[in-house]
């Protein structure tokens, strides 16, 4: 069964539609990705499972419940956790009340307590940097914090919202590593929204491509690296293939 | 009486008035760098507080006792207030502004058809004067800025060291991330709006223990209070408690050296010179929540 299941959502601002019926799923231990050019409408999808906007219409369920519409509060703490783009890091915090902040709505004090260690172990960086304020942190530092905070709150549902932007190719070879590493460490299933279709097509098992607040196309990676449309939508731009 | 004597005495005076005004401005800011909304009836919940505890001290409580009930009654009208009408101007802070301006006007005036709109005083609650090598001190005043230094550290270890503090801070600072933690930002706010009523429900009370109200003493309270949180930057609860220090020390200061009959300018020159030189307060503030993009 899928753990999260999108059907035909519409969403938009104002008068402004922006993704026009999409229906996709994740599955227990997957990593998929949403691939698709600037504007098409992928960061506003994330954001409507995680509850932060309203679809307009169309149903969203996570685990064989419906939970459309639902404040992103209560979809944190049901386990469908957005990692936003721009890292969204709490600047005037330090990088332990980050984390400590993404166990919020926890109440197993001893496996928080746990799991602040595995982050520390897991991200070295944020054990060194523990009692920095998070604004000190470089681009880098702050995406790693960022999906340690996420991570913080035991999801069952990581979505990751550009985890690769701004990143030198180092540090984008460091977080692809870390996508790959959370499903086995912390048994999260992984919804990944990219341009870098580089570190996509090298993480994730299934993805589709989006364009105009469509899917257009979907299947497996393997399927998609050969797709001659895929190509001309959109690998054919500017952004590095290579990782 | 040494000049020096006399000088220790305004500061003091200066201290106790600020000590009231920096309970305001605690709440002004705390509701404004939550939500956004600049609450100008504060002054008003302020006001209640003091009638409140005029009322309980008239029927024959004692001040301790008509205190609790000041800060219970005033946190109580913040929670019905923010449920049946500031909740659904989250959206539009602005709306939020003017419902507070409406409110003034109510507030008065129902205070002013019960009540009357003559002076309210209680007898002093301490008058113990104490002289100190020549400096008059009166215990009244020690006792509302001890009182406000506590309620203060209270709420500043509440706010750095609990969890919930924590999360207060972080919703100040960006409430759609907050939310992503699984923090109920809006319980916050609500939560906000109850303790800011509070403070201004304790500030009322001591400030009828130093001086007479009326219905309309909210005005000019809240103005300065405004003031004090704009000086230390909308939205930062410590740079709200350093301008409330700062403005107590130089009221006292103007007053002790002749020029009291300018004391409430000060507050004002003070903003207007802050504001000038940085924008964003002495200590920095924050610009209301980022709203959904």
């Amino acid at each position: 069964m899928n753990l999260l299941a999108v059907s035909d959502v519409v969403t938009g601002y104002g008068p402004t539609i922006v993704n026009r019926g999409v229906s996709l799923t994740l599955g227990e231990g997957e990593i998929v990705t949403i691939l698709g050019p600037n504007g098409a409408g992928k960061s506003t999808l994330l954001k409507a499972i995680a509850g932060l906007i309203r679809p307009r219409s169309g149903s969203i369920s996570f685990d064989g419940t419906e939970v459309t519409g639902l404040a992103a509060d209560v979809m944190a703490r049901r386990g469908v956790v957005l990692v936003p783009e721009g890292r969204k890091i709490f600047v005037d915090m330090t990088v332990e009340e980050n984390l400590r902040l993404g166990a919020y709505a926890r109440r197993d004090d001893a496996a928080v307590e746990t799991d602040f260690a595995t982050m520390l172990a897991f991200f070295p960086i944020l054990a060194t940097k523990r009692r920095d304020k998070g604004g000190s942190l470089s681009g880098g530092q702050q995406q790693m914090l960022a999906i340690a905070r996420g991570l913080m709150t035991r999801p069952r549902v990581l979505l990751l919202d550009e985890p690769s932007l701004g990143l030198s190719p180092l540090l984008v070879k460091e977080i692809k590593a870390i996508i790959l590493g959370i499903g086995e460490r912390f048994g999260a299933s992984v919804l990944l929204v990219e341009q870098n279709a580089g570190l996509a097509l090298s993480v994730a098992s299934r993805g589709y491509l989006m364009q105009n607040g469509r899917i257009v196309v979907s299947g497996a990676i393997a399927e998609l690296r050969d797709m001659s449309l895929m190509r001309e939508l959109y690998l054919g731009g500017v952004t590095g293939a290579t990782v | 009486m040494r000049a020096v004597d006399i000088f220790i005495q305004q500061i003091l005076n200066g201290l106790s008035i600020a000590s009231v005004i920096t309970l305001i401005a605690i709440g002004v800011t705390l509701i404004f760098g939550l939500t956004g909304i600049i609450n100008f009836a504060h002054g008003e919940f302020l006001m209640i507080g003091g009638i409140v505890t005029w009322l309980a001290v008239s029927a024959g409580l004692g001040f301790p006792l008509a205190v609790v009930l000041a800060i219970l009654a005033v946190g109580l009208m913040g929670y019905i207030l923010e449920r049946g009408l500031f909740r659904f101007t989250l959206e539009r802070p602005t709306n939020g502004f003017i419902v507070s301006l409406g409110l003034i006007v109510v507030l008065q005036h129902v205070v002013v058809l019960f009540w009357n709109p003559n002076q309210k005083s209680i007898p002093r609650p301490l008058t113990t004067v104490w002289e100190v090598g020549g400096v008059r001190i009166a215990s009244v005043r020690v006792m509302v800025i001890a009182i406000t230094i506590a309620v203060v550290a209270l709420s500043f270890r509440m706010i750095t060291a609990s969890r919930y503090g924590r999360a207060l801070r972080a919703s100040v600072e960006d409430r759609d991330t907050a939310a992503l933690m699984g923090i109920p930002v809006r319980r916050y706010i609500t939560g906000v709006f109850v303790l800011g009523s509070a403070l201004a429900g304790l500030g009322g009370a001591l400030l009828i223990a130093l001086f007479p109200i009326t219905p309309f003493t909210g005005g000019t309270m809240v103005m300065k209070g405004f003031a004090v949180a704009l000086i230390g930057g909308l939205g930062n609860i410590y740079g709200a408690v350093a301008a409330g220090l700062i403005l107590g020390i130089v009221e006292g200061f103007s007053a002790g050296y002749g020029f009291s009959q300018w004391t409430d300018a000060y507050s004002f020159a003070l903003m207007i010179l802050v504001l000038i030189v940085r924008p964003h307060g002495l200590f920095g503030g924050t610009s209301g929540p980022r709203m959904a993009s």
